[in-house]
């Protein structure tokens, strides 16, 4: 380990990790192409904006961590996002609301991790499946249409602050410190690597990997369902299709943030660097006035940029 | 070996003392297989038992019973005297059992505190949380114990494949193990970790800890062993000491018939037209000016250390790796192109990691049979099963592959006949030179007998062989030539008469 430990100083530009370097370059790139992207309010409205996807995330690099996926997670979000709308437009209440949001979403992850580890269905294909009925759901409880006349308490939660700072932003904070404080200082998260490092390790420790992976994709569904009460709180309505194209992007943003599919190498902080890439790519091309459909095909191409990146970097 | 060769004391078996661990008529059958047929064998505290026995003599099914992953179908375990049973690995852990496997149980993320406590961490205030500086200084102290000096918050994935053993055998002594069973754990060590982890064996014996050792190599089982268990096809052949006995019994005993340890081989007394000529040949990989010749009927060997480049020019050759400069001439053309070139012209490589390189594990015998000659055999393109079926057991015969059918997995077969499978599959292809990479790791001694029979068949045929060991003996058993590799270049040629460990040792080492 002596030889590595010297490689590093040797060459301290190495130490700094490659999400960092793609999300600097991003920040130069827009911040000479795009008009107003260097303000004091464009970047708040970056963070804000990230803070949905932060949650999605998050879980979503335990996940992969543990060699998964979770590809129904933009559906779910669809789902609680219309349970946040649906039950404090009938209610009155934002806490009713947000407890059927968490309530249905950890409901979706914990069949997903029964299908997974109890019924051993690859995670590609019950996340695929769990989708459709996510999003059928979704298209059944909204009718197909719109939800409106959200009250107050939900939207004030996207527009509020606290002590100055925006109520997302630190609800994200929080999040992250939870998620960070799960991954790295408890029995759980160790765990969580070992789930994709190596399973047969636990279960010599006689530990259950069916029932921590059946934990690691509720806590998926749960955060999909507090990302439920940031997005109606955000459009101030519930919308059969607001959670489209989530999934990727979350998977997009730990990827980018060098969490690696296999071995369970992951990284949160990385994954957090990730989401702000992102952010800050499809922000970019909105001030530019680029349509939505190269920000997706952008995003795309900024996963294949970054992996091709650390892998150039690994290589010298 | 630099120790004493440790005897073992005779009067331990007439003491009074039950064995630590003592198996009686342990039986497990699987569909198809008697896996293990009423084996008994015990072991003392501070004594190496030795288990040997070839590739599926039941071995791996002992172990994993013993870890609690298998149930014995039949028989009793016995515990410093005391009735037992072992049906988890709860069970194994109580009774002080820690085995640790060739494919280690790390996790590779994690660092080598959390990995020795995996499962066992020091609870921290808040629940759920780790106390992390007790984790850290309890696994230092383990560390120190068996004489590790390592940060235990290094990530286990940066380290070698030395350095996890010791991390294995740290959880193990952690988990206060006083049977450990170990299995073939000198396998992937250089000959100084090897001697680190022989002395630290020594110091867990001195602790009083049982350790049931599997192995291959002789050296090993005479100069660590107490007691030596052979095991053949589930069956206890029998327990011997290392004193009354030789290794010439010890293979009788494992493969039941008299295998010649010298692998007798038709040496070609005019060897044929020149195959391949290699000159001046350097490659980014690490080596340069390479030359060397090999010849139709012959076995050329390559040695030299582990890391002298040997692996490199073959896949230099074959064209698995470019090449900067100098020639290679195969079969009196210049050949420059990558492995779709090399397999078109002739030429086999048998890499040495079989289940990664050499083999699709998971497909059938035939289908990896073929997979190599398709061109071959369907010019057309249209795939004909009757024909691979043909095809490979024609092969399956003439390369006396042990396989049910050929539309068995090939991951199922053992070693040596996924060995077989390999060299088949380039013989179907037409390959003329077959370029060898350790051979024989990891397939038992009368498997590798076969397998060189097999390769002298193959040059008395007119192909010619070129092969890498790390097995001196083998190289000077089997060749009629070889060349000494030392530092990315060749170092020497040894001819028949030549061809000695001493020699070998002599042009592959730095001389002072």
């Amino acid at each position: 380990m002596g030889e590595a430990d010297l490689a590093v100083t040797a060459n301290p530009l190495q130490r700094i990790p490659g999400v960092a370097i793609v999300l600097l370059l991003l920040i130069a790139v827009f911040g000479v192409l795009a008009p107003g992207f260097v303000s004091a309010a464009n970047i708040a409205n970056v963070l804000v904006q990230s803070t949905l996807l932060l949650m999605l995330s998050l879980p979503m690099t335990l996940i992969i961590m543990t060699e998964g996926l979770d590809l129904s997670m933009g559906a779910v979000l669809t789902l609680t996002s219309l349970m946040v709308a649906i039950v404090s437009v009938a209610t009155g209440s934002m806490v009713l609301g947000f407890a059927a949001a968490v309530a249905v979403g950890l409901a979706f992850g914990i069949a997903n991790g029964c299908l997974i580890a109890v019924l051993g269905i690859p995670p590609f294909v019950a996340t695929l499946g769990t989708l459709g009925v996510a999003q059928g759901l979704a298209l059944i409880v909204s009718d197909g249409q719109s939800v409106v006349g959200i009250p107050q308490s939900v939207s004030e939660i996207y527009s509020a602050t606290l002590l100055g700072v925006p109520v997302p932003i630190v609800l994200a904070v929080l999040a992250f410190l939870i998620f960070h404080g799960l991954l790295y200082h408890t029995r759980f998260g160790t765990y969580v690597f070992a789930l994709g490092g190596n399973r047969e390790a636990l279960t010599y420790a006689g530990l259950s990997p069916t029932r921590l992976l059946i934990g690691v994709y509720a806590l998926g569904g749960a955060m999909a369902g507090v990302a439920g009460l940031l997005m109606t709180a955000r459009m101030n309505a519930g919308h059969p299709t607001a959670g489209l194209g989530f999934e990727f992007d979350a998977i997009a943003a730990v990827a980018v943030g060098g969490t690696s599919f296999e071995r369970g190498n992951g990284w949160l902080g990385g994954a957090a660097l990730g989401v702000l890439a992102v952010g800050v790519l499809r922000n970019g091309l909105n001030l530019m006035a680029l349509p939505s459909s190269i920000q997706v095909a952008s995003v795309g191409a900024l996963v294949i940029f970054a992996l091709f990146f650390d892998g150039l970097r690994s290589r010298s | 070996m630099s120790t004493v060769i440790s005897l073992h004391e005779p009067s331990r078996l007439n003491a009074p003392a039950p064995p630590l661990l003592e198996l009686r008529k342990i039986s497990k059958a699987f569909p198809g297989v008697r896996a293990l047929d009423e084996v008994s064998f015990g072991v003392w505290p501070g004594e190496v038992h030795m288990l040997l026995g070839e590739n599926g003599a039941g071995k791996s099914t002992l172990m994993k019973i013993l870890c609690g992953a298998y149930r014995a179908d039949a028989g009793e375990f016995f515990h410093g005297g005391e009735k037992v049973t072992i049906n988890s690995s709860l069970d194994a852990k109580r009774l002080g059992i820690a085995v640790i496997f060739q494919e280690f149980s790390l996790v590779p993320y994690l660092n080598i505190a959390q990995n020795i406590f995996l499962g066992r961490e020091p609870k921290g205030r808040i629940p759920g949380t780790i106390d992390r500086r007790k984790l850290n200084r309890d696994a230092q102290r383990v560390l120190e114990s068996i004489g590790f000096d390592i940060d235990p918050t290094v990530t286990v994935a940066t380290l070698g494949v030395a350095q996890q053993q010791m991390v294995e055998i740290a959880k193990a002594v952690s988990q206060n193990a006083r049977v450990l069973v170990m299995d073939e754990p000198t396998a992937a060590l250089s000959d100084r970790e090897t001697e680190l982890l022989f002395d630290l064996i020594r110091r867990l014996k001195a602790d009083g800890v049982a350790i049931i050792y599997i192995s291959h190599r002789m050296a090993e089982v005479f100069a660590l062993g107490d007691r030596i268990t052979v095991l053949r096809d589930g069956r206890r052949m029998g327990e011997v000491h290392p004193a009354e006995t030789t290794p010439d019994e010890l293979v009788r005993m494992m493969v039941g018939r008299n295998v010649d340890m010298s692998y007798p081989r038709h040496f070609a007394e005019n060897p044929g037209e020149v195959l391949l000529e290699v000159k001046g040949l350097s490659a980014p990989t690490g080596i340069s000016d390479i030359n060397l010749v090999v010849r139709a009927g012959e076995i050329v060997g390559l040695c030299g250390l582990v890391g002298s480049g040997r692996t490199e020019v073959v896949r230099a050759i074959f064209g698995a790796d470019p090449a900067s400069a100098g020639q290679i001439i195969f079969g009196g053309r210049g050949k420059s192109g990558g492995p779709d070139e090399a397999a078109r012209l002739g030429l086999a490589l048998i890499p040495e990691s079989r289940k990664s390189e050499g083999l699709a594990p998971a497909r059938t015998v035939g289908d990896n049979l073929v997979v190599c000659a398709l061109h071959k055999l369907f010019p057309s393109g249209l795939f004909e099963p009757r024909r691979v079926q043909r095809v490979s057991s024609d092969l399956i015969e003439k390369l006396r592959i042990a396989t049910p059918s050929a539309r068995q997995a090939v991951a199922l077969l053992s070693g040596g006949n996924q060995q077989k499978v390999v060299i088949g599959k380039w013989l179907a292809a037409g390959a003329r030179l077959f370029i060898f990479d350790e051979p024989t790791r990891g397939i038992d001694v009368g498997a590798k007998a076969e397998i060189f029979a097999l390769i002298d068949r193959l040059v008395a045929d007119g192909a010619a062989a070129l092969m890498i060991s790390s097995e001196q003996a083998e190289i000077c058993h089997v060749c009629d030539r070889a060349y000494v590799m030392r530092e990315g270049r060749i170092a020497g040629e040894l001819s028949r008469t030549e061809l000695t460990e001493e020699n070998i040792v002599r042009l592959g080492m730095h001389h002072g």
